[in-house]
């Protein structure tokens, strides 16, 4: 897996979309592009007339094209718009979507963005400080930029959006948080025999 | 084992120095081979030049055994074994003084070392008058793994062969018989190897000595090139102001110079003949190991090759003070504006007295985050008053900051755990921020502004995310660099009829040529895009030979010290809408800008 597309965070669903549509021609910049276009459309027109059922299905054609890139090995010449493209776009629809459907959740909405993007910056960071990114379940779990989307309208269909938010950005913060600290804890015992024999010394001492 | 005893990567008790700042010479338990073979203008070795009580050399011992260097091999010609051995024993570091009769044994010699020492290896010229500090950044910086000191490229007063970096990269290097293109550097020579990359330096110094025990042609030319460069140069440099035409270069081997100038060209070839250290540069370089610049900044550098020489350095050397230009060179040489002209001023001094407190990087980008949480608490309050003390606050957790990164770079304590936490905090205090701005616009100001606050923090970690995979595509472009073998002099296959640069053009024959590219009669789409694309590249680079032009476009992009002034000032003044409006508006610009610029970039290529 490319640095590029751990920076996707692309969930199962996305893998499996990305897996299923490797015969597709079309390059992981134009097909991210196109989704972006088709959900950028939808989210403009989604004034009030337009029903939350019918938004989501439009999603969904958004997460089928983007997605159907993410097993590509991202080396394209501009292959570098897609994770940007991917932030805007999940980032902007939660924001759309709160709007539409329960716009005073939209404090809650601003504290599941900040789960989120802690969780993006912590990628892009522990990959340039620990040389791994975080482990593959861990982008599992948190369900993927197109899952997070899809599970946001489900929510919004079943009128608990408010409800999800809170609870999204509690479970997924909390997920984020603990892993990123276990990680740090394991990467400062694993490099301590490697740099230094007299920590033994000191327990010694110490006993 | 006694601390002082560990091999790789120790990390001894930081040691107080006269000026109180830590030192950490993680470098603890390094071996060094010092090459002494260079002679100097009288006949001796250039290392064995005295100076103050002691040689050059002796004074460079002292200063790696205070960087932590343990155990060194002194490489040096037989006649002047005993003028090294009497000059060695003085430092603390075991050395084994060893004569080898010319380079081909020298390069076997390194080979042999490399085998033996344990731990990080520092190849070394033995003839170097430069400042203890100079060293530390190669030697006891941990980011450091494997790489080599560098200097402006008219360090060493052309007494350094060139090299040319990218992204802290070495990509070529120069030696006697190499040279290369584009050079933006000098090799002062010093290679810090470290123990992932002792086989490939065994490999290379085997490889060369094969070489040059039977030199390539291509070698020999390139010597030839360099020293009638070197007659051009004092040539020009006898004409004084009267600047004649250059005569052509079959010409220059043959200008007539005075007796000065001729020893001096004389001395210069044969120190670069012996110059294995710049030759092993090379060797590394070209069998693709990572080699990190550490940048000589603003110390002094000299070889010098006369007693008359040493005398001068020590004069330049002491006009310089060593503390003040580790502390200024602490600052990061490129930053926004507003970070380098109303905070770095006066935070190195406030980072200079966290080092005599022994404060440690780590809690003051802690402390930080903390008066970035206080400052957040204030905005949330809704009032003026809180709005106001808000944006000190928010000034001042910037500032220390700022004050963390030159403390780390100042007293050379670099964690990764440090640079994540420095990096994270960052962000968490600017969106901590929004969130405390949107509460407080909803207390005191009546106004719901939580979908631009939302819209803001999307925007920027968008922003962010475009830096983060565009340099991820520009260091792919650095890893493939394909190297040249080491037979050849140029550093690249030259293309056919068209030279990199002009003084390539002779060099054509050497290197395999490439198919002729087919002549097409009208410029494709593809063509004319890219065409467009390097004109609008060359307007915006004429923006960087001036220096408005310059911060102009480091401006444009709203780094953190504009961002977080941007929210002071307007949040103080005006309220939060109006902070997040600005926000929005000068960060869309900016996403539009590098964008624009970004693509253009990617299309002249």
């Amino acid at each position: 897996m490319t640095a590029m597309q751990v920076y996707r965070d692309d969930g199962p669903l996305g893998a499996l979309i990305g897996r299923a549509s490797r015969g597709v021609g079309m390059g992981e910049t134009t097909l991210a592009l196109v989704g972006a276009l088709v959900l950028g459309i939808a989210a403009a027109l989604a004034l009030d007339p337009l029903p939350l059922g019918a938004l989501t299905a439009l999603v969904a054609v958004a997460v089928l094209i983007v997605a159907a890139g993410s097993q590509r090995p991202h080396t394209g010449r501009v292959a570098w718009l897609v994770p940007p493209l991917l932030r805007g776009l999940e980032y902007g629809f939660l924001i759309r979507l709160t709007v539409l459907a329960d716009r005073d959740a939209m404090p809650l909405c601003f504290a599941l963005l900040c789960v989120l993007a802690f969780h993006h910056y912590d990628t892009v960071y522990r990959l340039r400080h620990q040389r791994v990114p975080p482990p593959a379940w861990l982008r599992a779990a948190g369900g993927g930029w197109e899952g997070r989307m899809l599970a946001a309208c489900v929510l919004a269909l079943a009128g608990v959006l408010g409800p999800g938010l809170l609870v999204a950005a509690l479970a997924l913060g909390a997920l984020f948080v603990t892993e990123t600290v276990v990680s740090w804890v394991r990467f400062a015992r694993a490099e301590r025999p490697a740099a230094l024999g007299d920590d033994e010394d000191d327990e010694v001492q110490d006993a | 084992m006694p601390r002082s005893e560990s091999l790789t990567g120790a990390r001894p008790r930081p040691a107080r120095t006269a000026h109180g700042r830590s030192r950490r010479p993680v470098a603890a338990g390094a071996a060094g081979l010092i090459v002494a073979t260079a002679p100097a203008a009288d006949g001796g070795a250039a290392a064995a030049l005295p100076l103050e009580g002691t040689t050059v050399l002796g004074q460079l011992l002292d200063q790696l055994h205070t960087l932590g260097l343990r155990t060194a091999w002194v490489l040096t010609r037989p006649q002047w074994r005993e003028a090294i051995d009497a000059v060695v024993h003085t430092s603390g570091i075991d050395v084994r003084v060893l004569a080898s009769e010319d380079l081909v044994e020298d390069l076997r010699v390194a080979a042999d070392v490399a085998g033996e020492a344990p731990g990080t290896l520092l190849v070394a010229r033995g003839d170097v008058v430069t400042h203890r500090e100079a060293l530390a950044g190669l030697l006891a910086d941990p980011r450091v793994v494997s790489g080599v000191l560098v200097g402006p490229s008219s360090a060493g007063a052309g007494w350094c062969f060139r090299a040319r970096g990218a992204r802290r990269r070495v990509v070529s290097a120069g030696s006697p018989f190499h040279r290369v293109r584009n050079s933006n550097f000098s090799f002062l020579g010093f290679l810090k190897v470290d123990r992932r990359d002792r086989e490939a330096l065994i490999a290379a110094a085997r490889r060369l000595a094969e070489l040059a025990a039977d030199r390539p042609e291509t070698w020999e030319d390139e010597l030839e090139r360099k020293s009638a460069e070197w007659r051009l140069e004092r040539w020009r440099a006898a004409q004084g102001d009267d600047r004649p035409e250059p005569p052509e270069p079959a010409e220059w081997p043959r200008l007539p110079l005075d007796a000065e100038a001729e020893a001096y060209v004389a001395l210069r070839r044969r120190v670069a003949a012996e110059d294995a250290v710049s030759l092993l540069l090379v060797g590394l370089v070209r069998s693709d190991v990572d080699l990190a610049m550490s940048r000589l900044r603003e110390f002094y550098y000299a070889r010098p090759s006369s007693e008359a020489d040493v005398r001068r350095s020590l004069d330049e050397m002491s006009a310089i003070d060593e503390d003040k230009v580790a502390l200024d060179s602490a600052v990061k040489a490129v930053d926004g504006f507003f970070t380098t002209y109303f905070v770095s001023p006066y935070s190195r001094y406030i980072a200079r007295f966290c080092a005599r407190h022994g404060w440690t990087p780590n809690q003051m980008t802690t402390v930080s985050m903390a008066i970035g949480a206080v400052a957040a608490l204030a905005f949330a309050w809704g009032t003026r008053a809180g709005m106001v003390a808000g944006a000190v606050l928010l000034q001042a957790a910037f500032t220390i900051d700022c004050v963390d990164g030159q403390l780390a770079r100042y007293t050379r304590t670099f964690s990764k755990l440090g640079a994540w936490l420095d990096s994270v905090f960052d962000r968490g205090k600017e969106y901590l921020v929004f969130a405390g701005l949107a509460i407080g616009a909803t207390r005191g100001f009546g106004q719901d502004v939580w979908v631009l606050a939302a819209a803001a923090l999307a925007l920027q970690t968008a922003r962010h995310t475009l830096d983060f995979t565009f340099a991820l595509g520009q260091r792919g472009m650095v890893d493939a660099t394909t190297h040249m073998p080491l037979e050849h002099a140029a550093d690249a296959p030259v293309r056919a009829g068209v030279p990199a640069d002009p003084e390539d053009a002779e060099a054509g024959e050497e290197a395999p040529l490439p198919p002729a590219p087919a002549r097409i009669a009208r410029p494709t789409l593809k063509q004319r895009i890219v065409r467009m694309a390097r004109v609008v590249l060359r307007l915006l680079g004429r923006l960087d030979r001036s220096r408005s032009g310059r911060w102009a476009k480091r401006i444009i992009v709203l780094p953190i010290g504009e961002r977080f002034a941007l929210i002071s000032i307007t949040a103080a003044l005006f309220s939060p809408r109006v902070t997040f409006i600005a926000l929005l508006a000068w960060g869309g610009f900016a996403a539009f800008y590098s964008l624009t610029a970004r693509l253009v970039r990617t299309a002249a290529r």
